[in-house]
């Protein structure tokens, strides 16, 4: 084997450039000595790219920021720092690892850190934060808005990291913060009219785990001990005077609502891994999760009723809720040949949710107080799956499974008023059966083949909607030589859900098609074509103007084409040239216009559109630690019926990467 | 390439007399092979197996190059080759591979759950995404970025991370192993069927969503039963849409109302999942965006319908 700098550089420039990222910064090249720098018995590579965002959105602003959302400014677009000891034996640490991306002002930004001696200890920190803006019109003109950042933090510290009794401590924490637009139904639950509602979302969850690892033999065992805090006191207020509904007379003069909402989820994890000799292996975990969370609401409302008189509502709820989750899984598989695995594979899973609230409510001096018990639900699944793999030549394997899953459905719907008590019982039990049947081909050494089936029988699905009589296919072939790869693959899924009156079918087919070849070490190709088709038949039923319409169908088509294409060339190792274009198309079912009629919507669901991105970028090496990158891409959104969400938006970057 | 084999000759007795003494079993020591594959050895010491060849301790079949690739006297007597090397991972089917890196890896792994994962029954063995000697990432020694070993053989998936809206995978703020288990997971079981795959709970045994979405997990008052029986991808695409928050419709009401259809045997009492009320008037569109009023619609602390 014989590797040069040169052509390490030029195979970790290639590997990074196939199936290229859609967003076009930061820059893949890499900069420095590949090898790096020898400080005092250490090695250290670094790289920064320190690079300048610009963009420009003509149309649905609050779109582009729900899809794409890249800013203008300043960022710390990417960074990378290694540090490693030479001899394995560094006096405070052995390793330290870098990687950052966005920082400063992006809306997708992270950062893993690692800091590891080997013999003591070993810290991991892995921190991010994803800049969100939702105009969720789901259907225009819809009212919910966010405009949240939520970042996460996870910190993992083991002690004697290479020793059979390992210690281990973590910390998580789960924010999520900013505005949010709803709305309020007030004064009458069916009639009212919707005021919006205006929140200052602040969502936390902090979590610590402590535990430990001990190994003897071919055994080992990892015991985990966690709690988690959930806290949300979100703020909300509501502004005064008319409503949504510009024909409705309800009327707000005053309002106030406070909604506090936390809680503890204590948990226990234990995982105990296994092998005897060479045929035998073993795997059990358990789990076990109590969560109690309480809750308060005070809410009181003054206005105008819809008919003109003065209405005042009060609204006080408290208590807390319940929710132990159990799971238990045991595996154990068999070796009897080396080319034959039999798995035996049984999970149980319960998850309950239970409590007590007290609800009271005064509307226009008359209400009255209620106890309001939960709808408990408690859900327990078993299952039991056996899998076997048997592969009697090279060029050929099968596989086969069998699993059956047995879900118990509990519920209790319940309501004390006075003297007054009614409680209403559920139960319902829904078994699976379910097989697969694979085969693996491999004709030539480059080339191979993957089928499978799956079959699947429910007794009593618990929606319309679920998986009843369903079978899936899938397909799949793969050349890869050297550099080249070419790929196919093809999956159908159909199920029937059918009753009396109403039935449900849904049928999916995805196709695609894949290609990268590096060519030269200074040209490589990346393109790809996909379908995915889901046509799903319903029946509905719904009022309309005071009539129930109904049984009726409601047939949604989906047609999404997507396509992707990249070339990267290299010019005499001086500079990098990477052209990419991506598109996803819905085509609906080929209509060129929407429906219309005198039915209350039309009964077929299709939303065509386009999405498309082309991209390119340029990186120039001007010394061995420098390159200067500059790079553009454009991103269009276009609906073909409606032109209120389409947007057409330029975003480019120039950066400098360097190595110090 | 010559010129490194004499080399190597030369430097053979030297290294010999600096590494443990070669055993009759045909180890030769890892200062061996350094002679010839000097460009390997360079950068070997920021390799994670180096702490087994640093720490000293080990024996010869589990440090160095000779614990993954074998005895290396036979491939030194033979000048070199590829095929004299007991365990060329190049020239080995996958089942080898997995079982070679499993000597050492089991106790991390589990060989029972990675054994009758969807990756090692597609032959996609550890060499598939991880590469040993020219790692693209330092962690994990991943052979790609994560999203691009994924990618390579998951198209469709790659489709529906380029969809207008998305987790935000390619842009870097999330993983796939923030959802999947790549080395096999256990049954989920909030679903009954043998799907989804590969999919890793919380710590707490609980659907992988929750662990970001902490506001949906409740408990609450009402629950809105299809969120937990059937799971958050009862409504959602999870890995991307054409629809606005992931949704699998694209419009609210049709998929309310799908389920919303009074069908007898389903929903928690089986006598149908209720339709709506008289008061909605379809024909009105301020009643067909249902969460402008249900704004609670993933469950309630105040109200059995979820406008509170």
């Amino acid at each position: 084997m014989k590797m040069t700098p040169r052509t390490l550089a030029l195979t970790a420039a290639a590997g990074a450039v196939l199936y290229a990222q859609p967003p076009v910064a930061p820059t893949p090249e890499s900069v420095g000595p590949i090898r790096g720098d020898e400080v005092r018995g250490y090695n250290v590579t670094n790289s920064v790219e320190l690079g300048f965002r610009v963009h420009g959105v003509n149309g649905n602003e609050a779109a582009y920021r729900s899809d794409v959302n890249y800013g203008n400014g300043l960022r710390l677009l990417g960074s990378s720092l290694t540090v490693n000891s030479k001899d394995g034996h560094g006096r405070l640490f052995d390793e330290v690892l870098l990687n950052t991306q966005g920082l400063g002002n992006d809306p997708y930004q992270f950062a893993t850190f690692r800091l590891r001696h080997n013999r003591w200890y070993r810290y991991d920190l892995n921190w991010r934060i994803s800049r969100y803006a939702n105009p969720g019109l789901t259907l225009p003109p819809g009212t919910h808005l966010l405009n949240t950042s939520r970042m996460w933090q996870d910190h993992d510290l083991t002690l004697l990291p290479e020793s059979r009794i390992q210690f281990l401590m973590g910390y998580s924490r789960n924010s999520q913060e900013g505005a949010g637009l709803y709305t309020q139904n007030l004064f009458d639950q069916h009639r009212g009219d919707e005021f919006p509602l205006f929140a200052n979302i602040n969502r936390r969850q902090r979590e610590f785990r402590l535990g430990g690892q001990l190994q003897y033999r071919k055994l080992k065992l990892i015991l985990l001990r966690g709690w988690q805090r959930y806290q949300e006191d979100a703020p909300l207020s509501l502004a005064n005077g008319a409503g949504l509904n510009a024909g409705d007379n309800t009327a707000l003069n005053s309002f106030s609502t406070a909604n506090a909402y936390s809680g503890d989820t204590p948990f226990w994890r234990a995982h105990l891994l296994g092998e005897s000799g060479r045929w035998l292996a073993l795997s059990a975990r358990f789990t076990y999760a109590g969560s109690r969370r309480g809750f308060a609401i005070d809410e009181s409302a003054t206005g105008t009723s819809r008919l003109g008189a003065a209405a005042n509502r009060q609204f006080f709820a408290g208590g807390s809720g319940t929710r132990p989750v159990t799971t238990a899984n045991f595996t154990v598989s068999l070796f009897p040949a080396e080319s034959v695995t039999l798995t035996n594979h049984t999970a149980f899973h319960n998850v309950r949710m239970d409590g007590n609230a007290t609800l009271t409510q005064l509307q226009n001096g008359f209400g009255g107080a209620a106890i309001v018990d939960f709808r408990s639900l408690g859900i327990r699944s078993f299952i039991n799956a056996t899998d076997a793999l048997f592969r009697p030549a090279r060029w050929l394997g099968f596989r086969a499974g069998y699993q059956i899953s047995s879900r118990r459905i509990r519920s209790v719907e319940a309501e004390t008023i006075g003297a007054f008590n009614d409680r209403l019982f559920h139960e319902q039990t829904n078994r699976v059966h379910a097989g697969l049947l694979g085969v693996r081909l491999q004709p030539l050494k480059p080339l191979t083949f993957n089928f499978d089936l799956e079959l699947g029988r429910a007794n009593r699905p618990f929606l319309t909607l679920s998986e009843r009589n369903y079978h899936a296919f899938g397909a799949r072939g793969q050349y890869k030589r050297g550099s080249l790869l070419l790929s196919a693959a093809l999956r159908t899924n159909y199920n029937t859900n059918s009753v009396s009156l109403f039935s449900h079918s849904s049928r999916s087919r995805n196709y695609a098609l894949d290609a990268s070849w590096s060519a030269r070490r200074f040209v490589s190709f990346d393109a790809g074509y996909g379908k995915q088709h889901l046509d799903t038949l319903t029946g509905i039923a719904y009022f309309a103007s005071g009539e129930l319409a109904g049984p009726q169908s409601a047939l949604y088509v989906s047609n999404v084409h997507s396509g992707h294409a990249t070339v990267r060339f290299a010019l005499a190792s001086r500079a990098d040239f990477s052209l990419g274009y991506m598109r996803v198309q819905d085509t609906g079912d080929g209509r060129a216009q929407l429906a219309t009629g005198a039915g209350a919507f039309p009964s077929v669901q299709v939303l065509p559109l386009t999405f498309d991105s082309p991209q390119a970028r340029v990186s120039i090496r001007f010394h061995a630690r420098l390159r200067l990158n500059f790079g553009y891409q454009y991103y269009r959104y276009a609906e073909e019926f409606s032109a209120l969400r389409g947007y057409r938006a330029h975003t480019g970057f120039s950066s400098m990467l360097w190595s110090f | 390439m010559r010129t490194i084999f004499l080399g190597g000759l030369l430097l053979l007795p030297l290294a010999a007399a600096q590494s443990p003494p070669a055993s009759t079993s045909g180890y030769v020591g890892s200062n061996v092979c350094k002679t010839c594959h000097a460009p390997v050895w360079a950068n070997f010491y920021k390799n994670p197996h180096y702490r087994a060849l640093a720490s000293g301790a080990e024996a010869p079949e589990k440090t160095g190059c000779e614990s993954c690739h074998g005895p290396a006297k036979a491939h030194v007597e033979a000048r070199g080759g590829k095929t004299t090397i007991p365990r060329a991972f190049s020239l080995m089917p996958p089942s080898q591979a997995l079982n070679t890196c499993l000597a050492c890896h089991e106790q991390s792994i589990g060989r029972a759950q990675i054994r009758r994962s969807s990756h090692t029954q597609a032959d996609v063995a550890c060499n598939s995404c991880h590469s040993i000697h020219k790692p693209a990432q330092a962690k994990s020694l991943l052979a790609a970025r994560q999203t691009n070993l994924c990618y390579g053989c998951h198209n469709a998936v790659r489709s529906q991370f380029a969809m207008p809206h998305k987790h935000r995978v390619n842009e870097g703020a999330m993983q796939c192993t923030d959802c999947h288990n790549p080395h096999g997971a256990a049954a989920p079981t909030w679903r009954a069927g043998l799907r989804p795959r590969m999919v890793e709970t919380t710590a707490g045994g609980e659907e992988p969503c929750l662990r970001c979405h902490t506001d949906k997990r409740g408990p609450f008052a009402f629950e809105h039963a299809p969120l937990r029986v059937e799971g958050c991808e009862t409504c959602h695409a999870p890995h991307g849409s054409m629809n606005p928050r992931l949704l699998k419709r694209p419009s609210v009401f049709t998929l309310c109302l799908e389920c919303h259809n009074g069908a007898t045997g389903f929903g928690l009492s089986g006598d149908g999942i209720p339709t709506q009320t008289s008061s909605h008037n379809m024909n009105d569109p301020r009643y067909r965006n249902c969460v402008t009023c249900h704004v609670r619609i993933h469950g309630s602390n105040s109200d059995p319908r979820f406008l509170r």
